[in-house]
């Protein structure tokens, strides 16, 4: 599968056939750092001075790389394909090697980093619970009516809630009981198929 | 099965670490209870003597932190499933800790059970506590509605702790005299009926 470039991010990666293998070593590195921790001006700043180039043209390589970097990645494209993509931009060969370098050392890492980035459904963090009986209330005594508190923590977005939750002993037997059905369905061949396909 | 894994297999990371401490000499082991007991009581645990403690067995850093694992994990599970330390000797020893030890860790544990008990039970599930009452009580001589009302009034404010936002929030109400009374009258049912349990 190819990458398609666009004409701006063409330009972007242009400046880096001027700019020579240091400054394009230089560059991949601060792009890896950008995809790591975020933007850092001042990084931009000292390497436009190490490699005397203006700010504006390192900030778009950059940009461009990063672009190239995640798409590459994402697709999880093969090497032969990033080559042809990359020939389009008609640098040298040696450039054209660095890159495929930089993108095969990078992948991994670059393919975890954009797993963490989905959206996630709130997770299970605690469960705490409380087994009660009611012996009497205002309107009735003499009563015996057992309830199960539950509060449930979850982890939404790093986020803690917890929800209350209560119910008496025989709808929990019944939630247990789905609950195992669930479990149990792993074990079933139709899934033990698909594991298996996967794996 | 074992009492104290509350009628439970013991889990696999008990059994691995069981080894662990058999390799620290049983009064050292006393000692790093003691510590343990100290931080599952609330109080403050002292890592460094836990680190000299443990520095003759030769343990690395991640060895030093499952043992703490684990003995938290065996006085707290202890005290949770109510297990004597009869019990809990005889129990570890099934899963291959050394006599002295296992009497040394069951020796610390049975001083220590019932306060670790009433700690648990303290920190257990409770939704909304309530913090305090203070009360007022008035007498309305006139309103805008009647000219001689004298009627007596409570002002109550009751303050409570909400254990899920945990928050402090206070209820005002202001109560009626024939209010109160109902109120004050099944409140003492109520404690009557708590008494006797």
């Amino acid at each position: 599968m190819l990458l398609v470039l666009s004409e701006a991010q063409r330009g972007d990666l242009g400046c880096l056939q001027r700019a020579g293998a240091a400054a394009v070593g230089e560059l991949g590195r601060l792009a890896v750092e950008l995809l790591r921790r975020g933007a850092a001006p001042r990084a931009c700043e000292a390497a436009a001075r190490k490699l005397n180039i203006d700010v504006d043209t390192i900030q778009h390589g950059i940009e461009g790389l990063t672009y190239l970097l995640t798409e590459s990645s994402k697709l999880m494209i093969s090497e032969t394909d990033f080559q042809d993509s990359i020939h389009v931009l008609g640098f040298s060969d040696e450039l054209n090697k660095l890159l495929l370098q930089l993108y095969l050392d990078n992948r991994k890492e670059i393919r975890r980093v954009l797993g963490e980035l989905a959206p996630k459904l709130p997770s299970y963090h605690n469960l705490e619970w409380r087994l009660d009986v009611q012996l009497a209330s205002r309107s009735l005594r003499q009563q015996i009516k057992p309830a199960v508190t539950i509060k449930l923590h979850l982890n939404e977005n790093d986020d803690q809630t917890a929800h209350v939750l209560q119910t008496d002993p025989s709808t929990l037997l019944h939630l247990i009981q789905q609950l195992e059905q669930a479990l149990g369905e792993m074990k079933t061949n139709h899934c033990r198929r698909i594991v298996r396909n996967m794996k | 099965r074992f009492r104290f894994c509350g009628d439970l297999d013991c889990p696999d990371w008990v059994l691995a670490e069981i080894s662990t401490l058999a390799k620290i000499s049983s009064v050292k082991l006393k000692l790093i209870c003691a510590q343990v007991l100290r931080d599952l009581l609330g109080g403050s645990m002292e890592y460094e003597k836990i680190l000299k403690l443990t520095s003759d067995a030769k343990l690395e850093s991640g060895d030093v932190k499952a043992t703490i694992a684990v003995l938290g994990f065996i006085l707290s599970s202890a005290a949770k499933h109510g297990v004597d330390s009869e019990s809990l000797s005889s129990e570890l020893q099934q899963l291959g800790l050394p006599k002295e030890h296992a009497s040394g860790l069951c020796r610390s544990y049975e001083e220590k059970q019932s306060s670790l008990q009433d700690s648990l039970r303290a920190a257990s599930l409770r939704l909304s506590r309530l913090g305090s009452v203070c009360w007022r009580v008035d007498y309305t001589l006139s309103s805008s509605e009647l000219q001689e009302v004298h009627e007596p009034l409570v002002h109550l404010t009751l303050t409570v702790q909400d254990e899920q936002r945990g928050s402090t929030e206070a209820v005002p109400m202001a109560v009626s005299a024939d209010k109160f009374r109902v109120l004050l009258a099944e409140l003492k049912q109520a404690q009557a009926l708590m008494n006797t349990l």
